[in-house]
């Protein structure tokens, strides 16, 4: 009984099949013929904007624009000199070149290949007339990136360029497919989940003539997700314009919370031209020894020097190795080991604060000795050294911070007492970036708490900074903070600190300067601070690769600062 | 006496070599080295399965009996092992790489699913041909057998193949049905299956909810999911009662029609054969599922007759879907053509179990 039921079900199902493909091959197989015969779908890609980049204002860092792009679709040309022809009169190009990129891009006759891209809206009006006389042509809108304000931001927005075989292979499983258009760099990379559009698209029927008969279907394209930053367009503006022409980066982050609200870095490029796909430009960019395409603020990796002596004040006076009264005497130099040890002045007999005021590299030394290597390399491990601070860009470097133990077993060599002194004023094997002084900065500006810096606010209008990560507070005493921020506040104040150019400024500032020494060429100049003193809303890291001794930051923070000051922004 | 293996053979042959025409006629368009071998490895891989073929039919079933325990637990330790290794594919994870050719164990656990479905419910003795369903509470009847299944099909399911998946739930459905299990039985787990059918579709992918809602609207995602499905029937309904004749199907040649040579080489058959052409197929089809139900019918050994049945049954559900799914009549869900589809592992698996078929044909003589 079963069995003859299963049998029925099975003689059913396979007349089911049959009567399927009577309905499609027979009843309506005139209508799917003439569809293939003519090839009548047509698939009309559409794409929808990319997300806009803003700044905590809300006016646009990075905006789109329509422009057009020229294809040609094989199958409907009849003669295809005479297309290119026209097409070449009006745009200025000559017939050869259009032949070629024709030639290289062709793949199958119902595919259409791009002959020209990014023509303007003229040229695209003047070609959209000639369409009627001239099948096959196709001018296809397509929304381009602008950048209005050209070069402004570059390393912290990053730019856009065609998917590359290290990125396809990780995003793939994300939907992202050949020839896709992706972010390099910035947030342009690292929100590229938000920003990248859904392409949709129309599936029309045409008749043979190519004129549209009915629509069969249609997915709406999906724009991206806009991204506002925490960026100070304004600020941003004023530092990126003092950084004209040097090499380095500059900073400007709140103290409190860890907001950037500027970040500059020399070189820098235009992100525009990759939109053009001007190859030599392209090609010297990265070709170009300077790196322009580098974040110097996050991936540059430097010696701190002086900056860093404030590590070493922090762990001496925690750890009780020496008390607020405790006072070296520097006479110029002195030997450690059978190698000899100089300061950049003579300072006499002088306390911890004096030495921070005056940056003596002896007092250093010998508190470094006292407190020893490992306990350095602690102290600057908690104030956020050593790894990357997470800020949301990516291509962070964590930089190093020497410890005996890991030169014995990477470079097979002892630890000498010298490597100490030397680690102690921030030179050796010590590497840092200028985003992790500022942090360490703002530690002293909020009096303890060890900020977690982002850049990102609000995700298509939805504030995100609650989702960052969170800011720590350090278990370091009271006492030790308000001593050294008193000792940075003399940097600038005291007759004999070295930011004293900063002195004259109507802001009260406070700061370290510093000077790193390099195996080749001028030292690094450094000036990390923090203003108004005593209630802060900036913290502000100025590095100049190459930029001499620590003074010339010193110049170029007064002069960010007072025009600051001009425009009301403080 | 061996008429039926004999059809059997003559068909299989038929229906391989019209595939083969297929494959080529769908990738000679490209210029590719690598796509003018496929129709050359699905010749080796046809020559190797009626080898297979002739083993099986010489080997003994009743030593599948034995067995059955052993090829489960090989068949879930090759599932697992296809999540640790197996090679992603068009977003799945379905292969495990064997020197030099990719295998889908799915394949083989449809077929050891009906040899342990087919044990599970037949006695030892040859001579008791009665079946244990009738006499048995739900608990053994149903239960414990789907636990068994759901195994499977769970990682089959997760790779995603939904398509083998659902299948081998088909199956069991089948031989839960002829093997006397109470017809209350059956209803309730239908139930329990509609049931909980809103929590399946929470566990489904993306892509996978897309193209079952895409089946009931194409023109939904004209460009994404739904493509393929306008593509296919444009390809078998342009080929109108004739055909375009061979090589000459505008649709599968110029690449309109995604999964040419594999999912959807029926449409290619379609386009150039016409309705004469898939008539014939159908029938051919029809013929060996018959052929098989026959030998079914003609057995008295209860495992070799539950046996015979879920073999024809898996090949007939199996066409049924596929052709279904080419024709827009059901969701696309990756299932192959036996025989006709390119696929070493659907090759040599089907034609395993057309030689268990053979063998049972063979045996009757001796009860």
């Amino acid at each position: 009984m079963r069995i003859k039921v299963l049998q029925f079900l099975l003689a059913i199902g396979f007349l089911f099949l049959a009567l399927g493909l009577l309905n499609v091959q027979l009843i309506q197989g005139n209508k799917f013929k003439d569809l293939s015969n003519k090839n009548c779908i047509r698939l009309i890609p559409q794409m929808g904007t990319r997300g806009r980049i803003l700044d905590c204002q809300g006016s646009i860092i990075v905006g789109n624009y329509l422009s057009y792009d020229v294809m040609i679709l094989p199958q409907e040309v009849d003669h295809l000199d005479k297309v290119l022809i026209s097409v070449s009169g009006i745009l200025g190009v000559s017939p050869k070149d259009l032949k070629d990129s024709y030639k290289s891009g062709f793949i199958a006759p119902f595919a259409p290949v791009t002959i020209a891209q990014n023509i303007d809206m003229h040229k695209a009006i003047a070609l959209e007339e000639l369409k009627l006389d001239l099948p096959g042509l196709i001018i296809q809108p397509c929304p381009q990136r602008s950048y209005p304000y050209g070069r402004l931001a570059c390393h912290i927005l990053g730019y856009l360029n065609e998917i590359d075989r290290w990125r396809l292979t990780k995003l793939a499983d994300y939907g992202y497919k050949i020839k896709d258009i992706v972010g390099f760099g910035g947030i342009e990379e690292k929100y590229d989940y938000f920003l990248h559009q859904k392409e949709g698209g129309l599936s029309v029927e045409v008749d043979h003539t190519g004129r549209l008969v009915r629509v069969l279907g249609f997915k709406p394209p999906q724009n991206g997700k806009d991204i506002q930053l925490t960026l100070d367009l304004k600020i941003q503006k004023i530092i990126e314009d003092h950084l004209i022409d040097r090499k380095g980066s500059i900073i400007v982050m709140h103290p409190y919370t860890g907001e950037i609200i500027a970040m500059a870095s020399q070189p820098n490029f235009n992100p525009a031209l990759f939109i053009k796909k001007s190859g030599p430009s392209i090609s010297s960019l990265f070709n170009n020894p300077e790196a322009p395409l580098i974040n110097r603020s996050i991936s540059g990796l430097y010696p701190a020097g002086s900056v860093f002596k404030l590590v070493v004040a922090t762990g001496a006076l925690e750890t009780g190795k020496i008390n607020s009264a405790k006072t070296f005497f520097c006479p110029g130099s002195i030997h450690i080991g059978n190698q000899e040890f100089s300061c950049w002045g003579t300072h006499n007999q002088q306390n911890l604060r004096e030495a921070i005021t005056h940056s003596c590299n002896i007092f250093f030394y010998r508190t470094g000795l006292l407190l020893g290597a490992q306990l350095i390399h602690d102290y600057a491990l908690k104030l956020g050294f050593s790894k990357a601070t997470s800020v949301d860009l990516p291509y962070e470097a964590g930089g190093f911070v020497p410890y005996p133990l890991w030169k014995k077993i990477y470079r097979f060599k002892n630890w000498f007492d010298g490597d100490t002194a030397n680690l102690a004023i921030g030179q050796g094997d010590l590497l840092v970036t200028p985003l992790q002084i500022t942090r360490m900065m703002a530690v002293f500006a909020n009096k303890g708490i060890l900020v977690a810096p982002y850049i990102v606010k609000a995700i298509d209008g939805r504030d995100i900074s609650h989702d960052q990560k969170k800011n720590m507070r350090l278990s370091i005493k009271e006492d030790t903070i308000d001593y050294i921020r008193q000792a940075l506040r003399n940097v600038v104040a005291d007759s004999g600190g070295t930011a004293g150019v900063l002195s004259s400024l109507s802001i009260p500032i406070a700061g370290k300067t510093g000077t790193a020494q390099v195996s080749r060429g001028q030292s690094h100049a450094w000036f990390a601070g923090f203003f108004p003193f005593s209630n802060p809303r900036f913290v502000i890291c100025v590095f100049l690769e190459h930029g001499g001794p620590g003074q010339a930051s010193c110049v170029l923070t007064k002069q960010i600062i007072e025009t600051m000051i001009q425009e009301g922004l403080i | 006496m061996k008429s039926s293996t004999f059809i059997m053979a003559v068909i299989t042959i038929l229906i391989i070599s019209i595939g083969i025409l297929s494959i080529y006629s769908s990738t000679y368009q490209r210029d590719d080295q690598l796509w003018q071998l496929t129709y050359k490895r699905q010749i080796i891989w046809a020559i190797l399965g009626l080898a297979i073929f002739l083993m099986m039919s010489n080997f003994n079933y009743r030593r599948l009996w034995d067995s059955t325990y052993v090829l489960y637990i090989l068949v879930i330790f090759l599932l697992f092992l296809v999540f640790i290794l197996g090679i992603t594919r068009l977003g799945a994870q379905r292969w495990l790489k064997i020197i030099w050719f990719n295998f889908q164990p799915s394949e083989i656990a449809k077929l050891t699913m009906v040899i342990f479905l087919a044990r599970y419910f037949s006695s030892k003795s040859i001579d008791d041909v009665s079946l244990l369903a009738s006499r048995r509470g739900i608990l053994r009847v149903l239960v414990l057998p789907f636990l068994f299944v759901a195994m499977p099909v769970g990682l089959i399911i997760k790779q995603p193949d939904l398509g083998s998946g659902s299948m081998i739930i088909f199956i069991f459905l089948a031989i839960l049905y002829l093997s006397g299990v109470r017809t209350r039985y059956i209803i309730i787990f239908l139930l329990i299956g509609i049931v909980s059918l809103p929590l399946f579709w929470q566990i489904l992918r993306d892509y996978q909810k897309d193209r079952l809602l895409v089946f009931l609207n194409p023109n939904m995602d004209p460009l994404g999911a739904g493509y393929t499905i306008i593509q296919s029937k444009i390809a078998i309904g342009s080929g109108g009662f004739f055909g375009k004749g061979w090589l000459r199907g505008s649709q599968s040649q110029l690449h309109f029609l995604p999964e040419s040579h594999t999912d959807f080489i029926f449409a290619t058959f379609a386009e150039q054969w016409g309705l004469l052409g898939s008539i014939v197929l159908l029938c051919l089809y029809y013929i060996l599922i018959r052929q098989g139900i026959q030998i079914a019918l003609r057995t008295h050994d209860a495992f070799g007759r539950l046996l015979a049945f879920g073999i024809s049954l898996m090949l007939g559900i199996q066409v049924f879907i596929n052709i279904a799914m080419n024709l827009g009549l059901a969701p696309v869900v990756g299932l192959p053509l036996p025989l006709l589809s390119y696929g070493g592992s659907s090759v040599v698996v089907t034609f395993i179990a057309l030689g268990i078929l053979a063998n049972i044909d063979k045996r009757r003589a001796v009860f």
